[in-house]
């Protein structure tokens, strides 16, 4: 019996030894990285690397003086924030009515945009807005990235809304309350966390998503992920910006998942698991 | 009657933004992409009907061939990586119970950053002259190697990264698989008698095949239309050798304006990621319990 448990707590020794080691891989990459980011221009090409450094500012510094990150940083602001809200708008509303009529199959269509290459749409959407002359308009970065918010909105809102118990909508059906009244005034206000989680994961995939605005964008226009491919270019000379700008680019998706951790899997998996 | 009336008319109301927008954002543009695969462009820019000739020139274009077989290295090559190590990941995580919300954090921080600053950073790492990871190697007495600049082995160097990004993930639905099994069986294995390894691969792993095919069609759909992480790292190249369908289909239509073939491609691609996603659901039936 001594040797049973003598030998379960080497096996969970082994198995937090084995956990440590799988965590340093994950986080070395990132690590270096936002280490790289504070080294002087001489040192992060310096080989071999060098671990220990005095940190700098300047490769954040000139990140505004060398490119137009600012710009590029309000461009994504707005695509984002634009797709999330339209997201919402439209999203929120479209998963109360499956929720409450349980006809779902234009909920599943939506799927079909988060499953599909984004390139297959790009085509058509690209000689869309030539059309309408909207090529580098924040609406044609706005819309397209609503077609990957609405779909996660509605994903995610679905099992919250059908977490209200059915005999709450026919209170207040009873007491002469509308179905649209009944969306804003009780479902919404009960699917808040629902809302907030949904605001967020979308906010993040707009952040992300690189091939709408690489091809819809004009310098104008152009969000932070899109301009990383410029970064690139001029970055092989100058590594210390190149991953400063990486390290910025990162950080608002990096906050906001761990903000939502507890429902990120259920969420980034639309329901298919509960995490 | 009114009342139902108005009903049906509320809930039609608070629908119909969403279906207006899937309609003109979605649908129409997915037919649209493929009544174009049925057309030629020509060099004055007039559109003309040419029946599946897009698809015969598909059988004869070696690109087309060559982006099919580096799409389906990638795929494979990933996926089975992912699969055992987050599976691997999740019985340690499984074992350890508690977790400090920073452990959690520390491995979601992979896959919700941006696959291009996924892309910068591994670049950087992994640059053939002075990049951390040759430094490591050679400092092992190993040979460096070219990583992404090499056309041999660029595809599993984009499979590591790939699953570097997306292993804890992967692991994260397993374990929400795992934390779901009835613990009744595991006393049972217990009692019985049964050893560590014979429970895992006897009663775990099994009761874990449904939730495995799940993560497994959540990579597919991902994994089939690698587009992000290769675009800002090689392009396609060296010399096309990452050149999935996915970026041969960009290239198409994006840098030779070539419309009609490039719709072709992409719904071909768009073929393979749904036959894909509707064969792995019917084997998620098959092996549910």
């Amino acid at each position: 019996m001594t040797d049973l448990a003598s030998n379960d707590r080497w096996f969970s020794r082994l198995n937090t030894l084995l956990l440590i080691l799988a965590g340093i891989i994950v986080i070395t990459p990132t690590a270096w990285m936002v280490l790289s980011s504070f080294k002087q221009s001489f040192e992060v090409t310096a080989y071999p690397p060098t671990l220990f450094f005095s940190p700098t500012l300047d490769n954040y510094r000139s990140l505004s003086d060398t490119t137009p990150f600012p710009q590029y940083a309000l461009n994504s602001m707005i695509v984002t924030v634009g797709s999330t809200s339209l997201g919402l708008l439209l999203g929120a509303p479209a998963a109360f009515v499956a929720s409450w009529t349980r006809i779902t199959w234009p909920a599943v269509v939506t799927l079909v945009a988060r499953m599909a290459p984004g390139t297959l749409f790009l085509l058509p959407w690209y000689l869309m807005f030539r059309q309408f002359d909207m090529i580098g308009s924040y609406w044609a970065l706005i819309l397209t990235h609503a077609v990957i918010t609405m779909p996660i909105v509605i994903w995610v809102l679905l099992p919250f809304f059908d977490n209200i118990p059915r005999s709450v909508y026919e209170a207040a059906q009873v007491d002469g309350c509308s179905p649209f009244r009944i969306f804003y005034r009780i479902a919404l206000p009960l699917v808040s966390s629902g809302l907030a989680v949904s605001a967020i994961l979308a906010f993040v995939f707009s952040w992300n998503y690189f091939l709408f605005s690489l091809v819809l964008s004009n310098s104008d226009t152009k969000t932070l992920i899109a301009a990383s491919f410029n970064f690139i270019g001029e970055g092989s000379t100058n590594w210390g910006g190149l991953m400063a700008a990486a390290t910025l680019i990162a950080l608002p998706p990096l906050i906001l998942a761990t903000i939502v951790q507890r429902w990120l899997i259920s969420g980034l998996t639309l329901g298919a698991v509960k995490g | 009657m009114s009342k139902s009336i108005s009903l049906r008319g509320q809930m039609a109301a608070m629908s119909a933004p969403s279906v207006i927008f899937t309609v003109g954002m979605i649908a129409f543009p997915f037919f649209y992409t493929i009544w174009l695969s049925f057309q030629t462009m020509s060099a004055t820019g007039t559109i003309r009907y040419t029946g599946a000739a897009n698809y015969v020139r598909m059988v004869s274009d070696d690109q087309f061939w060559n982006g099919l077989t580096i799409t389906a290295a990638l795929y494979f090559l990933s996926l089975v990586m992912q699969l055992i190590c987050g599976t691997a990941l999740a019985l340690l995580l499984f074992r350890a119970k508690k977790l400090p919300g920073i452990v959690r954090s520390l491995f979601i921080s992979p896959f919700m950053m941006p696959p291009v600053v996924a892309g910068m950073m591994w670049l950087v790492i992994l640059d053939p002259s002075l990049g951390a990871a040759n430094y490591i190697l050679t400092s092992f007495g190993l040979p460096p190697s070219e990583w992404l600049a090499s056309p041999g082995f660029v595809v599993p160097t984009l499979a590591l990264i790939d699953t570097w990004q997306w292993t804890p993930y992967v692991a994260l639905i397993v374990l929400g698989g795992l934390q779901s099994l009835p613990p009744s069986v595991y006393e049972a294995a217990e009692i019985d008698g049964a050893s560590k390894f014979k429970t895992l691969y006897r009663i775990t792993l099994p009761l874990l095949l449904p939730t495995l095919v799940t993560a497994a069609v959540l990579r597919s759909v991902d994994l089939l239309r690698f587009f992000d992480l290769i675009y800002i790292t090689t392009q396609g190249g060296p010399a096309n050798a990452s050149s999935t369908l996915n970026i041969y289909g960009f290239r198409t239509g994006f840098e030779f304006f070539q419309l009609g073939y490039a719709s072709a491609l992409m719904v071909t691609l768009s073929v393979i990621v749904f036959g894909a996603v509707l064969v792995l659901n019917r084997l998620r039936t098959a092996v549910a319990w």
